[in-house]
């Protein structure tokens, strides 16, 4: 334990002691030159702004977190099922398939404007169904590859002791993709966040991080970089839970902690 | 006549060979222009607690045939029984343990639960399967190594972990492709020491398949030669080194002359690595299938 504190210290000094000296240098270089708030303000008076205006950063922060988070996990089980479909029928594997990687490409998260139609003007219902298209993309993929990319010797193997499709599956192709599935979580995270700010351009309620940094960065600018730096905490949130779930993982399957594969 | 009555007591099996082959044919993809004709008329014994080897040149079809063996794949013409099962059933009941080239280790799973898993499809409890995966890997010398998983083992102790899980459940018979293809020369000169060990402690029966002539001498009671495109089976050498080879076998006279005619045997049938390609595909195919 003590050890693992100690590597966890000489890796997160380095990036946290870079970032002390940049809030600096931007505050040293805001008063030098003198640049006016609607400009660049200051870290400092970033910081005051999240302090007067916290209950309404967290309020956003909770709408905008909220919509990415149900989202990654409805898209989570819609991409793991629709996975385990495919791998069951090869003909819905040929059709499916290349439709998912198509969508992929396109910039679906426009749909919002369409889906809003749908539902009243307060629903965060067309914002989640977004994220969670966007993730399920992400986790079909990947969820479907590490069931199909079983090694041929662990078929035969099982084949040999006579393990029936079922025990092939939870022998064999689970185990096989379940490393995918959090590597797929780990790209999907940060999409989210990516996704439900975006998302909130395109119609629903003015409630989130993502309307609130255009509004405010027009108004009143100090203010529109605390929701700025809310949108960061948030997404690097969703990025360490997903990779410390990773190596949780990968640990509890016995690889290193460098994730190093047989 | 009267000779017959007496054998009735012993056990069925053991009066059966462990593997019979009778007019063994298999084609890849009848009928069509991508036919390959891998096997035609193979007629062969292995005889309880009897190790045969498999050798002939890339792709006369050596691996096909442990595969039919396996039931693996159907073969075109011809019956295989093991134990005087019919192949599906031998395979049912767990029959043979197998081993490929490459360990084939799950690695998700430690050494000790990779040896479980054949007795997890039988469906022993999670008790006596333990202690039983711990006996095999006594066998193999590996007990200290149980909790490990497989990355954290050499190329040897893996396929040492792969013996182990091909006789947890007691098989009558061993299918054994290449075990030792991969490791390097001076391990392999110990797994064979250790397989002959172990099989015969265990009275096991061995379908070996081999490309080295020295392996093929030194392991066998019985080596087989077959010839390519499409294979049968041309000669066979028996090897008559004794029960108890050592080191010393490798250097006696008797071993280099049963290298020597192995060699010639195999010399004039001519090799043919593109066909290996190609029945390795169908074969892989094939497997994809079910």
């Amino acid at each position: 334990m003590n050890a693992t504190t100690a590597r966890l210290l000489r890796a997160t000094w380095p990036p946290v002691v870079f970032g002390g000296a940049l809030l600096l240098a931007w505050q040293g270089a805001v008063k030098l030159f003198d640049w006016k708030p609607y400009f660049l303000p200051t870290p400092l008076s970033i910081a005051d702004r999240i302090q007067e205006h916290f209950p309404l950063i967290r309020a956003a922060t909770w709408v905008s977190g909220m919509n990415a988070l149900v989202g990654l996990l409805a898209g989570t089980v819609a991409g793991v099922v629709v996975a385990f479909a495919l791998m069951r029928f090869r003909m819905l594997n040929e059709l499916v398939t290349p439709l998912a990687i198509a969508l992929n490409a396109i910039p679906i998260v426009v749909l919002v404007g369409v889906l809003s139609k749908l539902y009243p003007p307060t629903s965060e219902v067309p914002r989640r169904v977004m994220v969670m298209l966007v993730v399920y993309f992400v986790i079909l993929v990947n969820v479907a590859k590490g069931l199909r990319q079983v090694q041929p010797t662990h078929l035969e193997l099982l084949r040999s002791y006579a393990a029936g499709p079922f025990a092939v599956i939870r022998k064999a192709r689970i185990p096989n993709a379940v490393p995918y599935l959090f590597t797929a979580l780990r790209i999907a995270a940060p999409t989210a966040v990516i996704t439900a700010f975006v998302a909130e351009y395109f119609g629903g309620q003015q409630n989130g991080i993502g309307y609130r940094i255009t509004t405010y960065l027009r108004r009143d600018a100090a203010l529109g970089w605390a929701f700025v730096f809310a949108a960061i905490a948030l997404g690097l949130a969703f990025y360490l839970i997903s990779i410390a779930l990773e190596s949780l993982i990968n640990q509890q399957r016995g690889r290193g902690p460098q994730g190093e594969h047989t | 006549m009267t000779l017959e009555a007496e054998p009735a007591a012993a056990p069925l099996a053991a009066s059966r060979p462990a593997v019979a082959l009778t007019g063994v044919s298999k084609t890849f993809n009848p009928g069509t222009s991508r036919a390959v004709h891998a096997l035609a008329d193979i007629t062969l014994d292995v005889a309880a607690g009897e190790f045969v080897t498999l050798i002939g040149p890339s792709g006369c079809g050596k691996s096909t045939l442990l595969r039919l063996i396996a039931n693996l794949i159907e073969p075109t013409a011809g019956a295989v029984t093991l134990g005087g099962k019919s192949a599906a059933h031998a395979r049912a009941d767990q029959d043979y343990g197998m081993a490929f080239q490459q360990a084939g280790l799950f690695e998700w799973r430690t050494v000790v639960r990779n040896v479980e898993l054949p007795l997890e499809l039988k469906g022993w409890s999670r008790g006596r399967r333990r202690e039983r995966a711990m006996e095999m890997l006594a066998l193999v010398k590996l007990e200290d190594f149980s909790k490990h998983h497989p990355w954290q083992l050499s190329g040897g102790m893996q396929q040492r972990v792969a013996i182990a899980r091909a006789l947890a459940a007691a098989p009558a018979l061993l299918l054994m492709d290449e075990p030792f293809g991969a490791l390097d020369e001076m391990t392999r000169e110990h797994m064979q020491s250790e397989l002959l060990r172990i099989c015969t402690d265990t009275g096991t029966s061995v379908l070996f398949v081999t490309h080295s002539i020295p392996e093929a001498v030194y392991l066998s009671d019985r080596v087989v030669v077959m010839s390519p495109r499409p294979g049968r089976v041309t000669g066979e050498v028996t090897t008559d080194l004794g029960e108890d080879r050592g080191v010393e076998s490798r250097e006696e006279r008797r071993f280099f002359e049963k290298v020597t005619e192995v060699r010639e045997m195999l010399r004039g049938i001519g090799g043919a690595t593109d066909d290996e390609l190609a029945i390795e595909r169908m074969r892989t195919a094939g497997v994809d299938d079910r």
